[in-house]
This record gives C-alpha cells, sequence and structure tokens, in this order.
C-alpha cells in the first residue's frame, strides 16, 4: 500500500483528530507544509486564539514567523486548535474543537498548542508553529510524541502573535524530528523591528555544541507517575551512552516557579484581554443602545470562557493596589532569583534534564474530575525554563502502553542550537515511534 | 490657597508615539493602523525621537531623571481606549522633583512622563438620542504630563505659570509661531484641608475662571463652617460653574504592570546627546542679569523674535544695552522684515555704533537704518498721526473687531497686523502695539 499523500494527512488530521480549525483546500507544488496554531495571525485564515470572543476576525496582516517561513518557500496549510488565548494544559478549554491524542483519541494532546502536537505526529515532515507561556510547546510535545523546540525569550519575533503573557510568550517549533526544526528554525529566528524583545539577541550559532554534561535536579523527580520515572530513568543510560554525563543536584527555587508564574501570566493576560470588548474586531452580538459598561460586560460574558474568566479575575487581583507588592512585584523578584539559580547549575553543567510531563496522556473523562489547581500543577516542570526564558526542548524518551513519555532539556539564554544538536544525537540513538495512519 | 496642575503637552512628532502613523490632522479615522487600534497581534514600539523630547523637557524642568525607564500598562475600560490599557509611565516617569521658575519663584514639579493619547469621541443627535462616533486618529498621539506641586497660589498665577511654561516648551520643541499645539490641563484646588479635582476643561481661560469659581465656592463654605467634600468637579461653560462629576473617597486603582513589549531604556547617553536650545523666558532673565535691561524689554525682544534677541545681543557687544534697546526695540523691529537679513547686520552694527560714539546723531542714525531697510525717505518721515488715523479708519470700517476684542484681547492682534503692514515699517511695532490698544481701550 502506498503511503497517504500529505494532504489527505491533514485532512485526516483536521477531521479525525479535531488538529486544525481551519485548512487550505488544496496544497501547492514545491512549497514545504507548515501549520500555525490559532493565536498567530495570518492572511486567509481567522486568527481566534481558540475564542468565542475573537469569532470573525481576519488580522490584516501576517505575524512575523508566518511571514518568514512563506518567504522561505512554506505554504501555510492551516491553523491548529488550542486552549482559548492559550490558557489550559490539555487544550479542553477550546472554542472550535478540542484536538484528540494521535496515540489514543480518549487522551488529550496536552495543551495549549494541543493542534499543533498532533499535526506534527499524524503528518511526516510537517512542521508546527506553537506558542509556549508555561509549557505550551514541551506539553503537547511530550504527549503528541514529537520534538518541540521552545526557543528563548526574545529570539523568536512575536510580532502578530495574540498575547497571552507578554513577557513569557514564546513561538517555537513542533515536528517529528530535531533535524526538520533545525531545518526551520533559523528562518523564524532572528531580530524583527516590529517587536522590539526580539531585538537585543545574539545572532544565532550556525552549528551548537553538543552538551556533555546535564543536570538532574532531584526536586523535579518528586511527584511523578511511577510509570512516567520509570520511563525517563530507563533513558538515562542511552544518555550516557552517547557520552552525557547525567549528574543529580538540588534546584530548591523550582517550587517556586509555579506560583510566581501564575501570578505573572495572568497579571498580564487580564490586561491582555481587556481589549476583547465587542469593538473594532470580533464577536458582537449586543445591542449597541445600551451603556458602553454594559455593551462590553454582556460581549465579555458571553464571549469568554471559565478559564479565562478564571485567569482575569486572578490577574486583576494580582494587579490591585494593596496586593500588588505582595503579588505581582514579589513575583517578579522570584524571577530573577531563579534565573540566578539556573546560572549557578550552569557553572558546572550545559543543561538541566527532567521529565516533561509529570504523568501520562490523560484520559478526557479524568481531566473531567481536575480541580482548575490540579490541573495548573500538571505544568510544575515545564513552567520553570518558562518563567526564566530560557530556551528548552522536548523529545520523547520512552513509551508506556503505547503512550509516548517525554523528557525536557534545558539550556542557558541563546543557545537553542545546543539542544538541537543534543536532540539530534538522541534520534541516533533513540527510536521513535508513530501511530499508525489510514485516512 | 494651593493649586496644583496636570498638563499634557502635545510632543511635535511625525509619526505617533507606539507605531508609524502619522500625527498631522486627517479624515476621521484615516491616520490608524494595527497597532493604535490594538488589534490582537500588534504590537508597540517607542519613537525614539518621542523619547528624546520628553527627556529634554524633563531635563530643562531640573528634574531628576532615571538611568533606566519604561512604560507601564494603566488599565481601564473606556470606547476611546483601544486596548482599554493606556501605555504611559508609572514606576520610572522621565523625570521627578524637578521645579520651573515663575516670576522669581521656584513652582515644584512633580514628575514629567510620556503617554499615548486615547481616541476622541464625538457625541451627535439630540439629548437622549446621541449616538457617539468615535475617531482613532488621535489614538496614540505622543503626550508629556507635567504633574507640578500644589504651590500655585491663585487662579491667575496658575493662568501665567501655564501661559510661560507652554512659551518655554513650544521653543523647546522646536515649534514655530504657527505651529499649534495641544494643551490639556487639569487642576486641585484647595481653600482648606481638602481638595477638590477640575477636569475636562476646555481652554485656558476656562481653567482660569473654573479656578476663580472653585476657589469662591470652597471659601464660602469654609466661611459658613461646612465641609469641603473631596472630588472630581467639572467645568459648565455656559452657567460658569463647577458641577460635582463624581465623588473620590479611594484613589481609582488602575492595577498599574510593567509593559512588558516594550522593555527598558537607558537615559544616559540620550541625554547626553542632548542639546538644549535656550528657551525665551531664560533667555530674558540672562538678558537682565548680563546687560541690566528692564525685564519687560527683555520679554518683550524674545518673545518678538528669537533673532531679534540675537541681534540685541550683537549690538550689545558694541554699545551700552540701552541704546541697544532703544534701537532694536524702535526702527529695527519696526523694519524687521527687511533688517532681519544678517548680512546687513554688520551695517546696522556700524550705524548704531556711530550714533553711540557721537559721530552721527539719532536722525541721521534713523535715517541711515530706514535707508539700510530701503523705506523711501518720505515714508520714512510719517508722523503719529498717520498711525492713529489708519488704525481709527480701519476700526471704523471693521466694527466687528470691537466685539471680539471685549471677548478676548487678541483680537487686537488683527489691527496691529493690518496698521503694520500698511504703515510699511515706518513706525515701530511698541508705537504701532500701544497706539491699537489706546484706542481700543478708549472705545471698548
Amino acid at each position: 500500500m502506498s503511503a497517504p499523500s500529505t494532504y489527505a494527512l491533514i485532512q485526516y488530521a483536521q477531521r479525525r483528530h479535531l488538529a486544525f480549525t481551519e485548512t487550505v483546500d488544496g496544497l501547492d507544488e514545491g512549497r514545504f507544509h507548515f501549520s500555525a496554531k490559532d493565536n498567530l495571525c495570518a492572511l486567509g485564515f481567522q486568527a481566534r486564539a481558540g475564542s468565542a470572543v475573537l469569532e470573525g476576525y481576519r488580522p490584516p496582516f501576517d505575524a512575523t514567523p508566518i511571514h518568514r517561513l512563506k518567504a522561505a518557500g512554506g505554504q501555510l496549510v492551516g491553523k491548529t486548535t488550542m486552549d482559548e488565548f492559550g490558557f489550559g494544559s490539555f487544550s479542553t478549554n477550546s472554542a472550535h474543537g478540542v484536538p484528540l491524542n494521535p496515540f489514543d483519541p480518549d487522551r488529550s494532546c496536552g495543551g495549549s498548542s494541543g493542534g499543533a502536537g498532533a499535526a506534527a505526529c499524524l503528518i511526516p515532515g510537517h512542521i508546527a508553529l506553537g506558542v509556549s507561556t508555561g509549557g505550551s510547546i514541551s506539553g503537547p510535545a511530550s504527549f503528541c510524541g514529537v520534538v518541540g523546540l521552545t526557543p528563548t525569550y526574545g529570539r523568536v519575533s512575536r510580532y502578530g502573535l495574540i498575547d497571552y503573557g507578554n513577557s513569557l510568550d514564546k513561538v517555537g517549533l513542533l515536528s517529528r524530528s530535531a533535524a526538520s526544526i533545525a531545518q526551520h528554525f533559523g528562518t523564524i529566528a532572528g531580530p524583527d523591528p516590529k517587536d522590539p524583545t526580539s531585538c537585543a539577541q545574539p545572532p544565532l550559532a550556525g552549528k551548537g555544541r553538543m552538551p556533555s554534561s546535564l543536570a538532574l535536579p532531584r526536586e523535579a523527580m518528586e511527584n511523578l507517575d511511577p510509570a512516567v520515572r520509570k520511563a525517563f530513568q530507563g533513558a538515562l543510560p542511552v544518555l550516557r551512552g552517547m557520552g552525557v554525563a547525567v549528574e543529580e543536584v538540588s534546584m530548591p527555587s523550582l517550587r517556586f516557579a509555579l506560583p510566581a508564574y501564575y501570578v505573572l501570566a495572568t497579571s498580564e493576560a487580564s490586561t491582555n484581554l481587556a481589549r476583547y470588548c465587542g469593538m473594532r474586531f470580533g464577536r458582537r452580538e449586543e445591542e449597541l443602545n445600551q451603556h458602553f459598561n454594559d455593551f462590553f460586560t454582556g460581549v465579555r460574558s458571553e464571549g469568554f470562557g471559565d478559564e479565562a474568566k478564571r485567569r482575569i479575575l486572578l490577574g486583576t487581583f494580582c494587579r490591585m493596589v494593596g496586593f500588588r507588592s505582595r503579588y505581582y512585584l514579589k513575583s517578579l523578584a522570584v524571577r530573577q532569583m531563579l534565573i540566578g539559580e539556573y546560572r549557578r547549575v550552569f557553572q558546572e553543567h550545559d543543561a538541566v534534564l527532567t521529565p516533561t510531563m509529570p504523568f501520562l496522556p490523560p484520559r478526557f473523562e479524568d481531566i473531567r474530575r481536575m480541580t482548575p489547581l490540579e490541573m495548573y500543577l500538571a505544568d510544575f516542570l515545564t513552567i520553570p525554563p518558562n518563567l526564566v526564558g530560557m530556551p528548552h526542548v522536548s523529545v520523547p524518551c520512552g513509551y508506556v502502553d503505547g503512550l509516548p513519555v517525554g523528557m525536557q532539556v534545558v539550556a542557558d539564554h541563546w543557545k537553542e542550537m545546543d539542544l538541537l544538536e543534543l536532540a539530534k544525537g538522541w534520534e541516533g540513538a533513540f527510536l521513535y515511534t508513530f501511530p499508525e495512519v489510514r485516512p | 490657597m494651593k493649586i496644583g496642575l496636570e498638563m499634557h503637552f502635545q510632543l511635535p512628532t511625525r509619526s505617533k508615539l507606539f507605531c508609524p502613523c502619522p500625527t498631522a490632522p486627517a479624515e476621521p479615522n484615516h491616520n490608524i493602523c494595527p497597532v493604535c487600534l490594538g488589534y490582537p497581534g500588534s504590537r508597540p514600539s517607542l519613537n525614539r525621537k518621542a523619547l528624546e523630547i520628553g527627556l529634554g523637557i524633563a531635563q530643562f524642568l531640573d528634574c531628576r531623571i532615571e538611568e533606566r525607564v519604561w512604560f507601564s500598562r494603566k488599565t481601564y475600560f473606556y470606547p476611546d481606549l483601544p486596548k482599554n490599557f493606556q501605555i504611559t509611565q508609572y514606576e520610572t516617569p522621565l523625570g521627578t522633583d524637578g521645579r520651573f521658575e515663575l516670576n522669581g519663584r521656584s513652582i515644584g514639579i512633580w514628575r514629567v512622563h510620556l503617554e499615548e493619547d486615547p481616541g476622541r469621541i464625538r457625541r451627535v443627535g439630540r439629548p437622549g438620542e446621541e449616538i457617539a462616533f468615535v475617531d482613532y486618529n488621535r489614538s496614540g498621539i505622543p503626550l508629556v504630563e507635567i504633574v507640578t506641586a500644589p504651590d500655585l497660589t491663585s487662579p491667575e498665577e496658575a493662568r501665567t505659570f501655564i501661559d510661560q511654561l507652554v512659551i518655554e516648551l513650544r521653543a523647546l520643541c522646536g515649534l514655530e509661531a504657527q505651529d499649534e499645539q495641544t494643551v490639556r490641563v487639569d487642576a486641585n484646588i484647595s481653600v482648606g484641608e481638602e481638595r477638590v479635582e477640575v477636569k475636562n476643561v476646555q481652554g485656558l481661560r476656562n481653567l482660569e475662571r473654573a479656578l476663580r469659581f472653585e476657589a469662591g465656592r470652597q471659601s464660602k463654605l469654609i466661611a459658613a463652617g461646612k465641609r469641603v467634600v473631596r472630588e472630581t468637579r467639572r467645568f459648565d461653560e455656559e452657567r460658569k460653574v463647577t458641577t460635582s462629576a463624581r465623588e473620590k473617597e479611594t484613589e481609582e486603582d488602575y492595577g498599574y504592570i510593567g509593559e512588558p513589549d516594550l522593555g527598558e531604556f537607558r537615559t544616559g547617553n540620550m541625554l547626553r546627546a542632548l542639546d538644549l536650545k535656550e528657551t525665551p523666558l531664560a533667555r530674558a532673565r540672562r538678558l537682565v542679569a548680563s546687560y541690566g535691561i528692564a525685564e519687560v524689554t527683555a520679554k518683550q525682544l524674545v518673545l518678538t523674535s528669537s533673532r531679534l534677541t540675537d541681534l540685541f545681543e550683537e549690538l550689545c557687544h558694541h554699545v551700552p544695552a540701552e541704546r541697544a534697546v532703544a534701537w532694536t526695540t524702535g526702527p529695527i523691529s519696526g523694519n524687521w522684515s527687511t533688517l532681519q537679513d544678517q548680512a546687513i547686520w554688520p551695517e546696522l552694527v556700524q550705524i548704531v555704533k556711530a550714533d553711540a560714539e557721537g559721530h552721527i546723531n539719532d536722525i541721521e542714525a534713523k535715517r541711515r537704518i530706514l535707508a539700510l531697510a530701503g523705506v523711501r525717505q518720505e515714508e520714512a518721515s510719517g508722523t503719529e498721526d498717520d498711525l492713529s488715523k489708519l488704525i481709527s479708519d480701519y476700526i471704523d470700517a471693521h466694527p466687528e473687531v470691537l466685539a471680539d476684542y471685549r471677548r478676548n484681547p487678541k483680537a487686537a492682534n488683527t489691527v496691529i497686523g493690518h496698521a503694520m503692514k500698511e504703515s510699511r515699517g515706518r513706525h515701530s511695532s511698541k508705537e504701532v502695539v500701544e497706539e491699537v490698544k489706546r484706542q481700543m481701550e478708549r472705545r471698548a
């Protein structure tokens, strides 16, 4: 039987796994195919960021990473499903379809770039643009059994990205192999005058230096599903076989990352989401003939999902006079402290190694029983590198009952190419498996 | 009485504060883009020119300037505010603890910061059936906000303060006489303990009126043993009274956080590169100190023209200051349109010098200056009567000028302009201004 065509796979990923919100009608010859998470603006598509409040928003411009991939010969084949504005770890907070895991459709793809993870897994050679604020690339990469690169904060322009937390948001890539990520990462990286935070970066190294010494924080090994722990520990001898040393270290500040992250991310998010008020763009079903406060309250009550409302309330609270210094300003200090802790580790080691997610891709029925706090805790390993803006890569490192387990490697700022070098080396020593697809 | 002011000056940049849209006037919603409309996915990048001008103002106002500055988000919901937050400065204003010298007294400046202007709402239709239109051309126009200490002691002084500060800032920003610039002022005023904020007053004349009314209102309340309530009041232009807008028991909570998209800016190098021009009133003070001339003369010189003042200073190197004053404010300013040509200044200097040294007399000196200006001898012998008739004829022919003058003394400028033009330099600007004022006052 001949292999299914890429276009058939895209259709399959959309219909059967709800990986896409919208796709193109056909593929252009001679161009490589890539997709974009639905919070990245692109001409010709709606950009709704998983939210009903953005229904009908057609941005009049391409996001810089999309513009650059197109200029490099790529075709944008679709927009991928996601948690509303990136608010979630399982892509279940989506107004435009919840993506289903390629390994088991009863389970989550992770989030918030869940559609991107599924597309990267189901379509060989596909490049999926994802966005991470607190782990939204690593998480789906781990649950969907693919490679996910989250770059240093400020490495890839955020022009055209619908904001979640501007000091945390990073555009990255998911794909089946580190090699194809390495091929396209140079295209999307680099300064862009339209995003001033991208203009302070050093040039991207042509070829990375393979990390030879990894630090494994013992705090990261607590609260793991035993099956994940076992699969992860099984990867360590393979790494050592590649000549990479793995040594246990202590990083006690890691546990402060999660609360600090939620304070900063929701503080910024609550201001970013203020603009969704039914004027100028997006949803507008309310009667115009009423007081502005009533008008926008109506739009926002209807347009936002529960998690978005929860994060707006949380973030607004953290910014209030009297609480601001206790939460917002203290969290900024925690971020600086944690950067210091990583830097200390990097004096002795090249990178920090942990599992990516603490458990296997969960079933949707189990997710429904989780409290918001339990959901937030799922990201305790992906949040620290995101909070400090350091690059990290998640690669498959084992399989349990046919479900993938991922490991995550964090390097110092701007060292993406070192991580890709390690991931490429890893692919020489460990064989990835992907679900068989018959469209 | 204590009055403190919050002033917003539009900065004269060609493009907006955070996007490349032009700042020039245009049809409604013509100068807009995804950034100043707050479209999802767009983001700001700072217009460095605005930062430079803002830093110049902070330095001019003798402020303490932070080495690192950043921007903040001030969140509130309003239809003219596209992002429903305003990008402004909170923790790190460009300048703090400055001062401005007002007629020999130092007025404290609490802070100077940059921010973006919101759009503009226009309501049309009958009351109760109004339709609101929003024009976003103004959204993102750069403003500098200046907050003073409550050091002003009367509405008149507040008005003078604003007038003088505007003169200085316009010159500092390189604005020419014909360039328009928006200045909006809110005020805090307290006669007793509690202060009242007077907001959204259109025009400086109305601000002074509003403050006068408010001072009277508070004094009466206090005299009657009543309490002044801390609140925001607006000025009713028709009835010339202030009315309560909202009580203000606590500060509004804008939930400030840093603006993460813009990053930090180091002010050191920018400050070192700044080349602040001497402002008109500062120059006037220097003229008084250096040449011992009267303050009113010094102000007249700098407000007439900076080039005329240059010539005055040039003359002062050769002749006593009182002679330089007499000639510059007399025949030279009267024929300034031709004499401003710097190529003939050496000759002018020689004439004035010859007069001062007694080689020629005043009449001969004046004749030579007018000859230099190319004015014919016979015209040069014009008398006061000519001027007086010229002005009274014009006022007779244009009675509306008098009506305008009663409302706004600036209406006299039309008459002055006419008389200057018609007399073709036979009279100095000082003579013309005095004669016009005399006649207008008599008739009004």
